[in-house]
């Protein structure tokens, strides 16, 4: 019973883990920059569905597309607020590329967890949950209704997001300039506004992940620390820029981490997805599913 | 011309005189207070002990300060982080020109900032760190008003001996408190001569899953589960404790060593995993508390709405005993209010002590701090309507413990 409660309990936490990194490597993928404040749309998300459920009282199932709005108004602001000057124009900006956006992502996140902080308070808040079943036994696993509801939700969206780059007009276009910004330039594509709505994507699936959390992981200002610093391992790990990638490295670090924290030792759970790193890093730079160069031009 | 100024002189220098006299008596005595005001830091603890010296001061200054000068405090943002709370001590004394620092509330900050009080002779009142290696440091600038883990252990252990358990895991965060507390349970116990198995698991104070730490628990569960945790992982550790139906349970106890359940976030956070929660704490309603203690308690609801718990009490002591010592002194100098924190008695607003001046655990401590032990009933419940099972200086009752059903 302990290793299926283990390995479904990994599966779960790998699912969230899975929400937040295929937003980030999306904006890996297109843009080639990291998002240092992936975590902080995270937060939003589960601030605004734990304040418009509570607060507004619009109840959890409604609260659900207030978080959406609310994180992909983020990433799209972000992007024309703050990553726009990358590539509309201003050539000088283009040389220090890479260090502009971790500065200005970084200071960003700070920016939000301190207003958030300030404005709304450092109580950590608890949302209330979609299915009220603290516990619902599955066979011989213990989960809760909102755990299945989450991972449900998850699982949804991630599927949703697959058949949405495969086959919508603007999946393709996000694809086209992931693989060729110029070329796609050329054929037409306003590549700037295929930047924004990676961003509003980006940022709408990290704020759902914060909000079918916020039951199960109180939201606080810094609540976003967590799932990011796993993103950043995972999009890595998957291979910069690969989607599918990022789902199986998820998937494989919430079951490492669940295991290894039994039978290791619980001290050392967050070392295990860093140690997979380093050995990849050494062996496979590229990641689990990344390519190993990219020729452009 | 030169008779009317020498005539003038006696008159100018009488009014400077005067002037600087004033100046003086109004110039604030500033005392520093370092709090974490934002995380990582325990941000729920941190405006509770705002709350509480924001109260003794305006108490001290309402009637007329000390020594005739207003009391100021001079906050700073630990974030629970050691070095940033070593770096808030160094400025508050080096910058702000404090005579003592107070407030402290995180153990391994504590343990930082009081390094830079010993250092510069400063006397530091530790307002809530617990940890014991606070006081088998003897710093001779560091006095403690506050609870201490030996205390709560000997508290512990005394309870789950009446409680008749046999397997005992505790969950303690990875702090000089968490670890501290989760080892002095383990010698309290040993002490007692119990046959208690007892183990504990350290976990991340900043971790967001303890699904892990559980599911074993599940596998095999303890006769208590114990947490020595602060929010926000405490409220997430018993969310997933309840979730997974470890503790409590109809098998299992859940008995927490933080008396975290007075804070005000309380039940937005953890709802049905705090009923039937056994709790260590400092403070109960029915607790007999001296007239300043009703009066701080009084003013603490006027302002907030919220019951008072032991951290506003022991806040305010914090500053209270800081300006009796300025009292006694009559001077802000370090040496002459050291002296007098040795060997003055005080009685503020939780009954009379006296900082012992034994060496090791005891060490400038209030040595008999009275604590009390009270289970949870209902969800939602105030501390006031909970079950006391144990009064000051009573011995623990288990007969009115009440255990979920199967």
């Amino acid at each position: 019973v302990l290793l299926l409660d283990l390995f479904v309990n990994g599966l779960i936490i790998g699912s969230y883990y899975a929400l937040m990194a295929v937003g980030l490597t999306l904006i890996f993928g297109v843009l080639r920059l990291v998002n240092f404040a992936h975590g902080e749309f995270y937060m939003v998300g589960a601030y605004a569905f734990t304040l418009a459920a509570v607060k507004l009282g619009t109840g959890p199932w409604l609260a659900i597309p207030f978080a959406l709005a609310a994180g992909a108004a983020l990433g799209w602001f972000t992007e024309r607020a703050l990553m726009r000057p990358l590539y509309s124009g201003y050539s000088s900006w283009g040389m220090m590329r890479d260090e502009y956006a971790v500065v200005v992502t970084f200071a960003f996140s700070l920016l939000l967890v301190n207003l958030v902080d300030k404005g709304i308070g450092p109580y950590p808040t608890r949302g209330p949950p979609l299915v009220n079943m603290p516990r619902l036994p599955v066979g011989p696993v213990m989960l809760s209704g909102q755990k299945i509801v989450a991972t449900a939700m998850g699982v949804a969206m991630i599927a949703g997001l697959g058949l949405f780059l495969r086959y919508s007009l603007w999946g393709r276009e996000i694809r086209a300039v992931a693989q060729n910004r110029f070329g796609a330039s050329l054929a037409g594509i306003d590549t700037a506004r295929v930047s924004s709505l990676v961003f509003a994507v980006s940022g709408a699936l990290a704020a759902l992940s914060g909000a079918l959390l916020a039951p199960i992981i109180n939201a606080s200002p810094d609540v976003g620390a967590f799932p990011a610093i796993k993103s950043y391992v995972i999009v890595v790990l998957g291979g910069m820029g690969s989607v599918a990638g990022s789902i199986v490295a998820s998937l494989a670090l919430g079951v490492l981490e669940s295991f290894g924290a039994v039978y290791i030792s619980y001290d050392y759970r967050d070392t295990f997805g860093l140690v997979i790193l380093i050995l990849v890093l050494l062996f496979r730079p590229q990641g689990l599913f990344g390519e190993k160069g990219r020729v452009v031009g | 011309m030169s008779n009317n100024v020498l005539r003038l002189k006696p008159i100018v220098l009488a009014v400077a005189a005067t002037l600087s006299m004033v100046a003086s008596a109004a110039e604030p005595i500033k005392i520093g207070i370092s709090i974490a005001q934002s995380p990582p830091g325990s941000v729920v603890q941190g405006v509770q002990v705002k709350d509480g010296v924001e109260i003794a001061k305006d108490f001290v200054n309402k009637q007329g300060g000390v020594l005739g000068r207003p009391i100021q405090l001079v906050y700073e943002d630990s974030q629970g982080v050691p070095e940033k709370g070593r770096a808030a001590t160094e400025k508050l004394i080096t910058l702000d020109k404090v005579v003592a620092v107070t407030g402290g509330h995180q153990s391994s900050v504590c343990l930082a900032e009081m390094e830079v009080a010993k250092r510069y002779e400063i006397p530091y009142v530790n307002t809530n760190c617990w940890a014991d290696s606070i006081r088998e440091k003897s710093y001779k600038q560091v006095f403690n008003p506050g609870n201490y883990n030996s205390r709560v252990a000997a508290a512990m252990a005394e309870t789950l001996s009446q409680l008749g358990v046999k397997r005992v895991v505790a969950f303690a965060e990875n702090t000089d408190y968490g670890i501290g507390q989760a080892k002095a349970v383990a010698e309290a116990l040993k002490k007692k001569g119990t046959s208690i198995d007892y183990k504990y698991e350290v976990l991340d104070r900043a971790g967001k899953d303890f699904t892990p730490a559980v599911l074993p628990l599940r596998a095999n569960p303890p006769d208590a589960v114990l947490t020595m945790m602060l929010p926000p992982a405490a409220y997430i550790a018993m969310n997933q404790l309840y979730e997974q139906g470890v503790a409590p349970s109809s098998k299992t106890w859940l008995y927490d060593g933080g008396g975290i359940a007075d804070y005000p976030d309380f039940w937005q956070n953890v709802k049905e995993a705090g009923k039937y929660m056994i709790e260590f704490a400092l403070y109960h309603p029915q607790m007999t508390i001296p007239p300043l203690g009703k009066q701080v308690a009084e003013e603490y609801q006027k302002r907030t709405k919220n019951e008072p718990n032991r951290l506003i009490f022991q806040a305010a002591d914090s500053l209270f005993v800081l300006v009796d010592a300025i009292k006694q002194a009559k001077s802000t100098k370090s040496d002459a209010m050291i002296k007098a924190l040795e060997t003055s008695k005080f009685d503020f607003t939780r009954g009379p002590f006296q900082f012992s001046t034994q060496p090791g655990i005891s060490y400038h401590q209030w040595v008999d701090i009275p604590y009390v032990n009270y289970q949870i009933t209902e969800v939602g419940q105030p501390v006031s309507k909970t079950v006391l099972l144990q009064g000051p200086g009573q011995p623990v009752s288990t007969a009115k413990l009440v255990k979920p059903p199967k």
